[in-house]
């Protein structure tokens, strides 16, 4: 038990009751789209296989498919390349150069990105423009990008959407803290199921387990999530303006880049394929990331970033020069020795992705954030639900029904344009907005026409269930593999996938159809609220 | 009600401004210009890194630290001095700062100015 007054307990439960549901609806938002995100290579497998399963940079045969795509490519585009193992395995390799697009004050890249296939490195998709224009011309990741997007910035322009879901992260800080000082028996509350008890008290024994058993991964998320959007929408905008004047580019050199004197005398570079097997035959890993600058000068640089060996979190980069292939240095990440902020940074990007041991890991992190959700949404319920037949909770009471059971369905139904768009011959991402967008105000019609809650709860639940139980179908039905072609290829993901939707249907129809529970009279207090009062 | 009832709900619904004004944009904005500043202050260690990187890193934890603080001190008085203590010495700092940066550049100009043809 944590010893607070009672007057302190009031403080933290109305903080934490209030971070809740001022930012709830939008958080509760993000942590699902979280939690889709989690699986986001899986999706773009998914929704855009290749006949083979393949995840990997392969070894041999870079150099030549390098070399071809420069050759046909404007030399401009040569001054920066990069390759990395993208949607199903897909080599995305990106030919650019830096500038600034008309109307704009911001440096982005421009340049031409091909998709190689992963086994015969033929050309598979080929886009050119500023880096704006590649993401949206880019077809096999639209699925995928439509959900991270939408966590990471809720769709809102930059950096407006990053400041708001890094606001939301610090709202779910606040939470998980003051739901972790509020718990007056901390242990107690870890097992505590009063199943027989009034259905609302049912409820807050579910959300108070959910989140304590969630406690120290909800911070996690929290505060890796609000690092990642502040970090992009002003962290390093502020701290380039203080330490560097302003110069981004200058600031990311610094931390990152590799000081080599410039030379732009042209010769011949170094064998791409020598570097990597150098690199593997060093680090016992494989290249996940290749990047080149200054292709076909003398003061060419290639950087290898490594794949983490088995049981670590992260590995060092490996630097070439490029005009000779001999190996300069190991260095980590930011920096040349290793170091604090080097470890630190390291360490946020699989705190919140949850990928440093594949599959599993990712299953732990997508279950831990399900629970996040869960807890959001349960927490947003008790809160409204308790107090709707107060003036403006009714109405907040309604939201957050539109929100937690309308928003899974607007999801489903993107999943559904993104099969149905190629075979109507509508451009795609467009197609998934728009489904998006329709998909909401149909749930909005229905939360405003239903006036029961429970009876909105399960007619959004349904909708959901149709959507989810129709996915694999459509995916079928618009070319995609059956089973059979699915498990002779060992692309396991588009079956697991499919069953885990077709499961997951079947899961909201059963829900939909379940009787309204009962609530309790207004006026009646939960423990908490009665301890501190 | 009586007067005295009204000036009370009054005073206290002014605290509740201030403190929702202190624990909201206040608190952010110092958080920043905390972590902005540290930047300045902060070691760089041997790789020279960690005063850029590591307040990037922890700004989230500066912003938390500094929400409960001004959020529970019970005299809201002094909570308001420690805000404005950390932000404007901050700001000072960062200040001082691009205007030593501003004077070098200025200093360089007319060599420059004086080369050109």
């Amino acid at each position: 038990m944590i010893a607070l007054s009672q007057g302190r307990t009031k403080e933290l439960l109305a903080i934490h009751g209030w971070s809740g549901v001022l930012l709830g609806l939008l958080l509760y938002a993000v942590i699902l789209t979280g939690v889709i995100a989690v699986f986001a290579h899986e999706i773009g497998e998914w929704s855009a296989p290749l006949p083979y399963a393949e995840h990997e940079l392969p070894q041999q045969g870079l150099d030549a498919a390098m070399r071809a795509r420069a050759s046909e490519v404007d030399p401009a585009y040569v001054d920066d390349i990069s390759f990395f193992s993208d949607t199903a395995g897909r080599i995305r390799t990106f030919f650019h150069t830096h500038g600034t697009k008309p109307g704009e004050s911001t440096p982005t890249d421009r340049g031409v990105e091909f998709d190689l296939d992963p086994r015969t490195l033929a050309v598979l998709d080929r886009r050119e423009g500023w880096a704006d224009e590649l993401h949206e011309q880019n077809l096999p990741a639209a699925l995928a990008d439509f959900f991270v997007e939408l966590h990471v910035s809720l769709h809102l322009p930059n950096p407006w959407g990053l400041l708001v879901t890094g606001i939301l992260g610090l709202a779910m800080m606040v939470a998980s803290v003051t739901g972790f000082l509020v718990h007056r028996h901390l242990i107690r509350e870890l097992f505590t199921l009063r199943k027989k008890k009034d259905p609302l008290l049912v409820k807050r024994d579910a959300h108070v387990i959910a989140g304590t058993w969630n406690l120290p991964f909800a911070f996690v998320l929290a505060f890796t999530g609000s690092y990642f959007s502040f970090a992009g929408a002003f962290s390093i905008p502020a701290v380039a303006m203080v330490a560097f004047g302003g110069d981004q580019e200058k600031l990311i050199e610094t931390v990152v880049g590799v000081s080599v004197p410039e030379n732009k005398t042209p010769a011949p570079f170094a064998n791409l394929d020598a570097m990597l097997a150098d690199a593997k035959a060093r680090t016992g890993a494989v290249a996940g990331f290749v990047s080149i600058s200054h292709y076909g000068r003398a003061d060419a640089v290639v950087s290898l970033s490594m794949m983490p060996l088995e049981g670590e979190l992260a590995s060092d980069n490996l630097i070439y020069n490029g005009a000779t292939g001999a190996f300069v240095q190991q260095k980590p990440f930011l920096g040349q020795t290793p170091s604090l902020g080097n470890d630190l940074f390291l360490l946020m990007t699989p705190l919140h992705f949850g990928h440093f041991a594949g599959i599993w890991s990712k299953a732990v992190w997508f279950a831990l954030g399900f629970a996040g959700a869960y807890v959001t949404l349960t927490g947003m319920l008790l809160w409204t639900t308790r107090r709707q037949h107060q003036p403006g909770w009714a109405k907040l009471a309604r939201a957050a029904h539109w929100m937690g059971y309308g928003l899974p369905l607007a999801l489903a139904a993107v999943s559904l344009a993104r099969f149905a768009a190629p075979l109507l011959d509508v451009d795609v991402r467009a197609a998934q907005y728009a489904t998006f967008i329709g998909a909401a105000l149909l749930a909005t019609a229905i939360a405003l026409k239903v006036r029961d809650l429970d009876a909105l709860r399960r007619v959004l639940l349904a909708g959901t269930g149709i959507a989810l139980l129709l996915a694999a179908p459509l995916r079928y039905l618009s070319g995609g593999p059956g089973w059979i072609t699915a498990f002779d290829a060992g692309l396991a993901t588009v079956i697991a996938l499919d069953v885990a939707l077709l499961l997951a249907g079947a899961l909201c129809i059963a829900a939909a159809r379940r009787a309204k529970p009962v609530t309790l009279p207004m006026n009646e207090r939960l423990p908490e609220e009665a301890s501190a009062a | 009600m009586t007067t005295l009832s009204v000036a009370a709900s009054s005073s206290s619904r002014r605290r509740a401004w201030s403190r929702g004004l202190l624990a909201g944009p206040v608190c952010f904005i110092t958080a920043a210009a905390v972590m902005a500043g540290a930047s300045l202050w902060y070691p760089q260690g041997a790789a020279q890194i960690n005063n850029i990187a590591v307040p990037i890193i922890v700004f989230p934890a500066i912003w938390a630290a500094l929400f409960f603080y001004l959020m529970l001190d019970r005299k809201l008085g002094r909570a308001w001095l420690v805000a404005g203590v950390l932000l404007f010495a901050h700001a000072a700092l960062i200040g001082q700062h691009l205007l030593a940066v501003q004077a070098a550049k200025s200093a360089a100009a007319p060599v420059t100015e004086g080369a050109a043809p």
